[in-house]
């Protein structure tokens, strides 16, 4: 019966061939726009995994101070933290780790041409040397001006300075700073190895981590001079740590937290996965509310439908009364409707979905080309079913209304109606 | 047990704040295989008296009863399924359905008893041969005369083997020598199958294939006579 129903609807809908097709095309408007946002959604998101993979490395976590990543960041709670980074490293499990430590010290550069000292308070870094040779993602190319190199393993009265720094303290390669550290330690010599060349402003290439874009006014020395200046490391700012071939790193993670916490390092440790979860959350309420905008136009699309389905039970009533007369049931003209209203619906779906497909492919190349990202264009099969599936529903609903009317007019009054 | 039986039918309309009485305490028996013409002036209450045979609309007061059946006791569903098998309409404006060509719409009524698909066409066509409009199975309504039209509706109202066919004014938008072949049809098919017939009339004309003359006035039945 539900095939003959579907004829009786479909030959009603070719009748009105222009209403019915302006009708499908407000709902296929709609569709378009909800598949077209979505997918776009679920692409840019499948690229930025993709992009945040490639960086991080889904073997990789980083340790932050605790509570200054994810849900419930807050301001408490020291942005740095103390690490024993020989300890770290010879966790089971751990290939390698780098850390970054920050203390603003006292430094002494060259006489300037009036015969002072320059001299002053300024930021001071400490980086393992691994994360130029094993984490060269995060940190991104480091330019160093013509003649200059970086340190490496194994060197400790070496420096590196920012531009503004090497001019204010006027000194070049292969002169030497003095940076005094705590009151109990002797203040060291460094040699200048390196000035950091001004880097391109317009490039896109920044570091990963914060904290880690080169800065103009900065003294980038190695983690073990900290360690002469400073003592055992309290003042970390971040530390990346690479797992083993093979090794889970969630369990990894998981307890060199704990075991860091036991020893006091105030640390949280963040791994790709809550990093993907946490651009995951973004971008899923960013799709989610174009989404929604994307859902007004649908929903006036359904008051088409809405509107075309009244007016055609209004048209059709004597039809009604006749098909009563003949023995149709109340339930009978109700499903006659609902399946025409759901059909225009069906169809706006089917061009919505396929239009919307379309425009997203498109768009994900263009944005593709703006950002020099291959952007996945994502037509997930639940997505679609789910669209059509939306699509006959919304048909359907909106024309719920008039079709309980078809179903409930007198047949008598329906027959006489002119 | 007569096909048809009603007792002090009474059928009161309200419209806006004056009461009509369409129908007031009518009686009237129809046996079966009988052709009834029931004839009256504008008003006098026979279209109501066909929609309340025909179960198209409640009665006020009084007991009708359609083969052995009270018609106040059934139920919107149940109302429908006796339209759809022991009614056959014909109308005085055809009620064609405007979208279906000729076969389709004498399959509708099969369509709401859930025959199937073969059985309906099969049917169908037998039903348009007896009309003579084999050849006019797939036209359109509007692609048919006035007179084919009635036709398909004729066939439309045998579809399902009724037990009795109502027609309100079945001529009266043709022409006189399309509706005397109209009448000849319906009283052949009738009585051929042995079919039970009322027709509305006030056409004289038409009452000539009735066996029976029931006349009505103000809502009641005036006299009822035989007709050679």
């Amino acid at each position: 019966m539900v095939r003959d129903f579907l004829t009786l609807a479909g030959s009603s809908i070719l009748h009105r061939k222009v209403r019915s097709w302006l009708t499908v095309i407000g709902v296929f408007i709609g569709i378009t726009a909800v598949v077209a946002l979505i997918s776009v959604g679920l692409g840019l998101e499948r690229t930025i995994n993709d992009e945040v993979a490639k960086v991080f490395g889904v073997d990789t976590f980083i340790l932050t101070p605790r509570g200054a990543f994810g849900p419930g960041r807050s301001a408490q709670g020291s942005a740095q933290y103390a690490l024993d980074l020989e300890w770290l490293r010879a966790v089971d499990g751990v290939a390698t780790a780098a850390a970054v430590r920050q203390r603003t010290a006292f430094v002494q550069g060259q006489a300037g041409p009036d015969g002072r000292l320059t001299q002053g308070f300024l930021p001071v870094v400490g980086l393992s040397p691994e994360l130029v040779t094993s984490f060269a993602s995060f940190i991104g190319p480091l330019e160093l001006e013509p003649g200059g190199r970086l340190f490496s393993g194994g060197e400790t009265l070496v420096a590196v300075l920012g531009r503004d720094v090497a001019a204010r303290l006027q000194t070049g390669v292969g002169q030497t700073i003095v940076v005094a550290g705590d009151g109990d330690k002797p203040e060291l010599t460094l040699a200048v190895i390196g000035i950091l060349a001004a880097s391109d402003p317009g490039s896109s290439r920044q570091g990963f981590a914060s904290g880690m874009s080169t800065s103009r006014d900065t003294i980038y020395v190695p983690y073990d001079t900290m360690e002469l200046l400073w003592g055992p490391a309290d003042d970390v700012l971040i530390t990346l740590v690479r797992t083993s071939p093979g090794r889970d790193v969630e369990e990894v993670a998981a307890r060199v937290q704990a075991e860091l916490r036991a020893r006091g390092s105030n640390i949280s440790t963040v791994t790709y996965s809550d990093i993907s979860s946490a651009i995951g959350t973004v971008t899923s309420t960013v799709s989610a509310f174009l989404a929604g905008i994307a859902g007004i136009s649908l929903l006036v699309g359904g008051v088409g439908v809405m509107n075309t389905m009244y007016t055609s039970v209004l048209e059709r009533t004597r039809e009604i009364g006749i098909m009563k007369a003949v023995g149709a049931k109340n339930s009978h003209i109700l499903s006659i409707f609902l399946i025409e209203s759901g059909l225009m619906g069906l169809v706006g779906g089917v061009v919505g979905t396929l239009l919307g497909l379309g425009i997203s492919s498109v768009a994900s190349a263009i944005i593709g080309r703006i950002f020099e990202v291959r952007v996945a264009v994502v037509a997930s099969p639940s997505l679609i079913a789910a669209t059509l599936a939306g699509a006959f529903a919304l048909g359907a609903v909106a024309g719920l209304w008039p079709a309980r009317r078809a179903a409930k007019l007198p047949v008598v009054d329906a027959l006489r109606y002119e | 047990m007569p096909l048809l039986d009603l007792k002090g039918i009474t059928k009161v309309y309200s419209l806006g704040k004056t009461t009509v009485y369409a129908l007031r305490g009518l009686d009237l028996t129809v046996e079966r295989g009988e052709i009834v013409a029931v004839m009256g002036p504008s008003g006098s209450g026979k279209s109501t008296l066909m929609h309340i045979l025909g179960a198209l609309d409640t009665l006020t007061d009084g007991v009708a009863m359609l083969d052995g059946q009270s018609l106040a006791k059934l139920s919107e569903d149940q109302l429908a399924d006796l339209r759809g098998r022991k009614v056959g309409f014909v109308f005085q404006t055809f009620n064609l359905v405007p979208t279906l060509s000729a076969q389709k719409n004498v399959e509708l009524p099969m369509i709401f008893l859930g025959v199937s698909r073969r059985k309906r066409a099969a049917r169908a066509q037998e039903l348009l041969a007896k009309v003579g409009l084999a050849d006019r199975a797939h036209h359109k309504p509007n692609e048919l005369s006035g007179g084919e039209r009635q036709r398909v509706a004729i066939a439309r109202a045998l579809a399902n083997d009724p037990e009795i066919i109502l027609a309100d004014e079945p001529t009266g938008n043709l022409d006189t020598e399309t509706g005397a072949t109209i009448l000849d049809l319906l009283r052949r098919l009738s009585k051929e199958d042995g079919k039970t017939m009322v027709l509305v009339t006030h056409d004289p004309e038409a009452a000539r294939i009735a066996d029976r003359i029931v006349r009505m006035r103000d809502g009641r039945v005036l006299e009822a006579m035989a007709h050679g």
